[in-house]
């Protein structure tokens, strides 16, 4: 206990350090905001949210109405209420998490036309936004949508109004962030828009059916995906396991006779289709041994069952009690038991179950810190199949994944960055050849290239595309590990996902100092200022730490490292606050010179004394650098040395990265694979054992043979006297 | 080979053997990191290794009968992590120099015993949590 109070002490001192040194932190004044919790729930919801913001001119509101909720803005005009348009709170409608893993909790405003009046928002998450870019950018980006129609295709990037659509201006450095807030502007948009008529629903062509005389079973309904599962865990929703699912749904359309005949047998088909008007459809729902009813407290609400819809494309589907049928046994054999049942009764006319629809269970998953619900829905896709649709499924274009579409997108940016990353790394292989032409006096082969990589990630990698590797992925994907696994996540940005890939990749083949060394742009701008110096006649001010200083010093990013760590697993807010120690956003993100001067000073003194002492951020404080050291431990190639390493030290004067010790062996840790050493290694007139040989076979009037790849000349031995062959010439 | 000074090597008792042999020897070492015949070691540290590993196999067997959370197990993993870069100081103070299917092994410093046991450990935890959490016992 006392340890944990001592930790969560040193966390307090760090915040407060870190709240003192950020003074932009201040501004962002709604990030993990404690909002009123009778937002989530009160009728009357624009008692505890600033409506009037969102729909200037609105002086009444109505309470919480329709399904998804929304409110309707009234002005008085002449003593009589004026509908002005709607009000609608995100996380009533969609649950679309941003990059924290969390919603931006949005109020929105939209007039009876369908534009959008008003974006306030109200709650998020997002560590970018708390530190890198100020919040007002993404009020800005809202701002974008003020005056635009709900039903237009917007969507983030370049307008084309040749496939009309309207392009908005991302957030540099946050593209997650604001994809996932067009994905909840517009789905609520729409969602309300629908709901009160100002987006009209697809009318799509009506299924028929085939005549068939199967019967099938319940189990040949499952393998053919008549019939779905959707099961939801008690930990999806935030609640303790007791061994059951939260939720276990079985569900399949009904108005396919095959289909209907197998699950209610010919009479109960036969009245259900009798009670069915022409385009309306049945589907059923069985649930057995679940934690909770399906079926909720729909009555509660309006009489709404409010936690079943169905969906399909844009269009959603709710049941009230009007459309619900009892459903008392199921005929196909090996149905499964269960303990709730229903048919509900699909009233939209566009819906078609020739389409692919889903059944959306809507949930609250309570947060097990704070208690407070928030929205959470799960689906599961329903297509009939083939035999079961007169001319098979119609063709079906599904819209692309967010980050599928990011990638489109990036294609140019992803090629090149590939190339780069693919060149360095053969250039690297290759790294013996390059050595070998390379001398003490001239390493352009081997510079060529590592200069190249740092112009290239600094200039591209670092300012352009702002794909910086920092320990917050670290931090994040460890979580991730443990918690919960997103792909998306991760693939929403593309040069990111695949940097990552590759420094995983070369890690463990070479070590960590093909990236920190070559690529990465914070430690490429660093060295090249230092090497920069040199060439300016700074050289006579450069300078290195001590061994043992350095010895010391190094352990600082490892300590740095683990407390970042640490801190995540009580606070991933507070680590990703503190990891503010890395400058990549300063530098490349946001600017040295868009952030106050306590961020600007610090990546500024650390960019100048790099002038002077070779990468002392890479060295010493580097948390990431530090967490790509541990594995190199088990790099599996590296460097080479010779026996005589041990007592000369010609290759460690010259090391930059101060990664030699004393024995001569290279600690792979700290060795940012400049290859200097290694240039050396063949170089008969740098490498001492090499020269003294050069020196005795000139003096001896022997020649000089290749050097093999132990860095010696290649032996010279007298030829054996073949009497063999001289016997038989003879 | 990084190292230079050959003193550096070291040869653990498998470390001749070939094939299918020294794979199993290699995953018996990484799995069990007492000394083993050939190799000294401390009794006393031996003695409370077993106990300390004893106990953090109570913690995952309790993780996966569901009566410990997330954050006990990671504590006690952790903590038996930091015990086991003692007991292989003391009984196995080696690590592999170069790539995995390779037969040398070098000293390790304690940084590099730091570096082997706590990455070797993350990926067995990780893997052991995701299995619990696939098996819905281990709630997060």
């Amino acid at each position: 206990m006392k340890a944990l109070r001592l930790l969560s002490a040193i966390a307090g001192r760090l915040a407060l350090c870190a709240t003192l040194l950020q003074p932009a932190a201040s501004q962002a004044d709604t990030y993990e905001v404690k909002l009123p919790p009778e937002l989530a729930t009160a009728p009357r919801m624009c008692d505890y949210a600033p409506c009037k913001d969102v729909i200037p001119g609105a002086t009444t509101f109505s309470e919480r109405k329709g399904q998804p909720w929304y409110v309707e803005a009234y002005k008085d005009e002449a003593g009589q209420k004026k509908l002005l348009g709607y009000v609608m709170l995100s996380t009533d409608i969609t649950d679309i998490p941003a990059y924290s893993g969390k919603p931006v909790v949005t109020l929105i405003g939209m007039d009876t036309a369908g534009k959008f009046t008003g974006v306030k928002i109200l709650k998020h998450s997002e560590p970018i936004l708390l530190l890198g870019i100020p919040e007002s950018a993404l009020v800005k980006f809202n701002n974008q949508y003020l005056g635009k129609f709900v039903g237009d295709n917007i969507e983030i990037g370049k307008s084309r109004p040749e496939e009309n659509l309207i392009g908005l201006d991302a957030i540099t450095g946050a593209t997650v962030t604001v994809i996932a807030q067009n994905q909840v502007m517009m789905t609520s948009g729409s969602e309300v828009a629908k709901q009160v008529g100002i987006l009209k629903p697809v009318n799509r062509p009506q299924a028929r059916f085939p005549v068939s005389t199967a019967t099938p079973s319940w189990a040949d309904l499952v393998a053919d995906g008549s019939v779905q599962r959707l099961t939801v865990k008690p930990e999806e929703v935030g609640l303790k396991s007791d061994g059951r699912p939260y939720m276990d749904l079985w569900f399949g359309y009904l108005n396919q006779p095959t289909i209907g005949h197998a699950i209610l047998g010919k009479d109960g088909y036969d009245s259900l289709m009798g009670r069915l008007k022409e385009g309306e459809h049945a589907i059923f729902i069985v649930a057995n041994n679940s934690m909770d009813s399906f079926k909720g407290s729909g009555f509660v609400r309006g009489g709404l069952y409010d936690r079943v819809q169905v969906r399909q494309d844009k269009d959603g589907f709710t049941f009230r009690d009007l459309d619900y049928v009892n459903l008392w046994g199921i005929s196909a054999a090996g149905a499964p038991a269960f303990n709730e049942s229903a048919i509900f009764i699909i009233r939209g006319k566009s819906f078609s179950a020739a389409y692919p629809w889903k059944l959306v269970f809507l949930g609250n998953k309570i947060d097990k810190e704070t208690a407070a619900k928030t929205f959470a829905n799960f689906d599961r896709e329903y297509w009939l199949a083939d035999k079961y649709l007169e001319g098979g499924r119609p063709v079906v274009v599904k819209p692309d994944p967010t980050w599928l579409k990011v990638w489109k997108d990036k294609v140019v940016e992803i090629i090149a960055f590939t190339a780069l990353l693919l060149v360095i790394a053969a250039a690297y292989a290759s790294r013996d050849k390059l050595v070998r032409r390379a001398d003490r006096k001239n390493k352009w082969p081997v510079n060529a290239f590592k200069y190249t990589g740092w112009v290239l990630s600094i200039g591209f990698v670092g300012f352009y595309a702002m794909a910086q590797p920092s320990i917050t992925q670290v931090l994040t994907w460890f979580h991730s590990l443990l918690f919960q696994w997103k792909w998306e996540l991760f693939l929403s940005d593309p040069l990111i996902f695949i940097f990552w890939i590759f420094i995983i990749v070369t890690v463990f083949v070479w070590g960590r100092g093909l990236f920190c060394g070559w690529l990465c742009p914070f430690g490429s701008l660093s060295e090249l200022l230092y090497k920069i110096g040199q060439a300016v006649g700074l050289k006579r001010f450069q300078f290195h730490l001590p061994q043992a200083l350095h010895d010391k010093l190094k352990w600082v990013k490892y300590a740095v490292f683990f407390g970042l760590l640490a801190v995540s697993f009580f606070s991933m807010g507070l680590a990703e606050q503190l990891a503010e120690v890395e400058p990549f956003k300063t530098t490349f993100l946001v600017g040295l010179f868009n952030r106050s001067w306590p961020y600007t000073l610090f990546a500024g003194g650390l960019l100048g004394l790099s002038i002077f002492t070779e990468r002392p951020f890479c060295k010493y404080l580097c948390p990431l650098g530090a967490a790509l050291a541990m594995p190199t431990t088990f790099r599996w190639f590296g460097l080479k040395r010779k026996d005589e390493c041990t007592s000369c030290k010609a290759c460690a004067k010259g090391c930059g990265s101060l990664a030699i010790d004393t024995k001569g062996n290279i600690d792979q840790r700290e060795c940012m694979l400049c290859l200097d050493c290694m240039v050396l290694y063949y170089d008969d007139h740098a490498c001492p054992p090499l020269a003294q040989e050069r020196k005795r076979r000139d003096k001896a009037g022997q020649p000089l043979t290749p050097i093999n790849g132990k860095g010696y000349f290649i032996p010279i031995h007298p030829a054996p006297a073949n009497t063999k062959k001289e016997g038989a010439a003879a | 080979m990084t190292i230079a000074d050959k003193n550096e090597l070291r040869h653990p008792p498998y470390d001749q053997a070939s094939g299918f042999g020294w794979l199993l020897a290699e995953l018996r070492d990484h799995l069990w990191p007492w000394a083993g015949k050939g190799q000294p070691a401390r009794k006393a540290i031996q003695g409370a290794g077993f106990a300390l590993a004893l106990a953090a196999t109570v913690a995952w067997v309790m993780a996966a009968l569901g009566h410990l959370s997330a954050g006990a197990i990671i504590g006690w993993w952790f903590g038996w992590s930091v015990f086991e870069v003692l007991v292989r100081l003391d009984a196995k103070p080696y690590v592999k120099e170069g790539p995995w299917w390779g037969h040398l092994y070098r000293r390790a410093s304690v940084m590099d015993m730091l570096c082997y046991v706590s990455f070797k450990n993350l990926l067995i935890g990780a893997a052991l949590f995701i299995g619990l959490k696939s098996a819905g016992i281990l709630q997060l």
